[in-house]
């Protein structure tokens, strides 16, 4: 009978033992799976800061053909402008279309042939609204406001 | 998925199965002689996540992977105090959570064929509404409020149902940004938030409104709209502390539970002690005396977690939560389609604002409301609806990628 007492006690203080060591390895399981999380998760939020933001906006051409706009937009005909324009009368880096505030701005990029908003030739960077008809040598946009269904490239969120 | 991430994914699993073992070889020397049942439990528990995870990668190579294993590792830190607790609940738990799995695929692959079609606001209004409406006419009362239906020994909840529906009305309804009809839609609104209060499950009204709140104000950008309901919101606070008597008692409960330690305070301080008893490392997996808290394994679940796991393991148990709904806005926020975006938007809420309810209830941060810890909770109902939620969101991130592959 003592016996028999005497193997509980020890069984039950042997189950305290391993519980109050197993509880530091708890902690340490359960926070190094945390850190893989937040990992991950750095890593994402790094990704979506050095990725160009869509900013909802798109220029249309004359002939229909949309281009998305960024923050940051330069068009002109050379191969690393952002939307490239094979037109004689545009220069290589014609105009910029930039996010400021939460406003875009547009602003000639010193070209031949000169940068239009509704008609009249720009000097010093400026606003775009809605509906703005905007003129670069010879051919036309229009700026307007993106698709709001519709899903757009955001890959960089997978 | 890139490789990278693909690794860390199977290595928290793998540390989540690791949590497992261990806990079910101490809960099986537990009662001073050798015991089977944790480990036997453990290994059905493994098997389920390890076939639900990676089949569910085969099936929808486009999902986001890491909702399972957050919903996995909770679900067994859940189990693991339920066993602790009630092994009977945990072997019910453990049922449960097999069934919520499958129900997980169902909706992730429904919702993913189907979320296109719109039933349209007023159909999903009238269903959320029906959905509500039926515990008062079939229901029985239990806990202070009449919400469950009960049909032999099955019992369940439509208001788990309706956070659903009332997650597409919302987004169907401000799908173009804007409020169309606003004195149908906040009638709408004000019919659900009526039919809650009718059924006294005012924690459920809460979560409601704050959803509510939360995507008017992510859909319409209002500034005005969100103060005037957080006015509204306080109004109705005060009219309902006015009205309803067992809302005095959870507020009066709240803000000195010693006044009344036996009778109105004893679950709050009961769940206060358990705290205090966990310190920084808590007191180990079965050192604790969760059986002096009451409705331990539904709504005290965390203080019962807090006293064995400690502030440390509590708090992390919370950033899990926070990663979970960080990954619902996560896809909420990578999908153009409005409809899809303000779904996800919902869901994610109500998941977030329910854990805020009970995690700042139990630990006397906000008034102690009656709803589930998701996941965590004993309760099936709770369970499979959430499981069928997180399938709805997998569901709508795989519809969305699967829109940028076509276009």
């Amino acid at each position: 009978m003592c016996d028999l007492w005497y193997n509980i006690l020890e069984v039950v203080l042997v189950f305290e033992l391993l519980s109050r060591v197993s509880k530091y390895i708890f902690i340490a399981l359960i926070y190094y799976f945390l850190f893989n999380f937040l990992k991950i998760m750095m890593a994402d939020l790094r990704r979506e800061k050095n990725y160009p933001k869509e900013t909802g906006f798109i220029l249309v051409e004359e002939n229909g053909k949309k281009h998305t706009l960024f923050d940051i937009n330069t068009i002109g005909r050379a191969d690393d402008a952002d939307i490239i324009i094979d037109d004689p009368f545009i220069s290589s880096k014609h105009a910029l279309i930039a996010k400021r505030g939460s406003k875009l701005v547009i602003q000639d990029l010193n070209s031949t042939n000169g940068t239009f908003l509704n008609g009249k030739k720009i000097k010093k960077p400026v606003r775009l609204k809605e509906k703005d008809e905007i003129r670069l040598g010879t051919k036309k946009f229009t700026f307007l406001r993106g698709e709001t269904i519709g899903t757009g490239d955001r890959s960089y969120l997978q | 998925m890139e490789p990278g991430t693909e690794a860390t994914y199977n290595k928290n699993i793998a540390i989540t199965a690791l949590i497992g073992l261990i806990a079910s070889l101490l809960l099986s020397v537990r009662e001073g002689s050798f015991s089977p049942v944790p480990i036997y439990g453990d290994i059905i528990f493994m098997v389920i996540m390890f076939f639900g995870y990676f089949l569910s990668n085969i099936l929808f190579p486009e999902q986001d992977p890491a909702l399972l294993i957050l919903v996995s590792f909770i679900a067994q830190l859940g189990l693991i105090m339920l066993y602790r607790i009630n092994p009977e609940s945990a072997v019910k738990q453990l049922a449960w959570f097999g069934i919520g799995l499958f129900l997980f695929f169902a909706s992730t692959f429904i919702s993913k064929a189907w979320v296109e079609v719109r039933i349209g606001s007023f159909y999903l209004f009238v269903i959320t509404a029906l959905l509500l409406a039926s515990p008062l006419v079939l229901g029985v009362e239990r806990w202070g409020s009449k919400s469950w239906i009960t049909f032999q020994n099955f019992s369940f909840q439509p208001s788990e149902l309706a956070k659903i529906t009332f997650s597409l009305f919302l987004a169907d309804s401000l799908k173009n940004k804007k409020i169309e009809n606003p004195w149908q839609f906040f009638g709408q609104i004000f019919i659900i938030l009526a039919l809650l209060a009718a059924a006294k499950d005012l924690g459920g009204a809460m979560l409601f409104y704050c959803t509510a709140l939360a995507i008017i104000f992510v859909a319409t950008s209002r500034i005005d709209l969100t103060i005037i309901g957080i006015v509204i919101a306080c109004i109705a606070g005060l009219l309902g502390y006015e009205f309803f008597g067992h809302v005095q008692v959870r507020v009066k409960a709240w803000l000195n539970p010693w006044e009344d330690v036996p009778g109105k305070g004893y679950q709050i301080v009961q769940s206060l002690f358990a705290i205090a008893e966990g310190g920084f490392f808590g007191t180990g997996l079965g050192l604790g005396r969760p059986d002096y808290i009451p409705a331990v394994t539904t709504d005290f679940i965390f203080s019962a977690f807090f006293e064995e796991f400690g502030f440390l393991g509590a708090s992390a148990l919370i950033v899990v939560y926070f990663l979970l709904v960080y990954r619902g806005i996560r896809i909420s926020l990578s999908i153009k389609n409005s409809f899809l975006s303000l779904s996800a938007l919902g869901i994610t809420s109500f998941f977030g604002i329910q854990i805020f309810t009970i995690i700042g209830g139990v630990i006397k941060l906000i008034p102690m409301t009656g709803v589930t810890l998701p996941f965590m909770s004993y309760g099936g109902s709770s369970m499979v609806m959430s499981f069928i939620s997180l399938g709805i969101l997998n569901g709508i991130k795989i519809r969305a990628s699967g829109g940028e592959k076509d276009g």
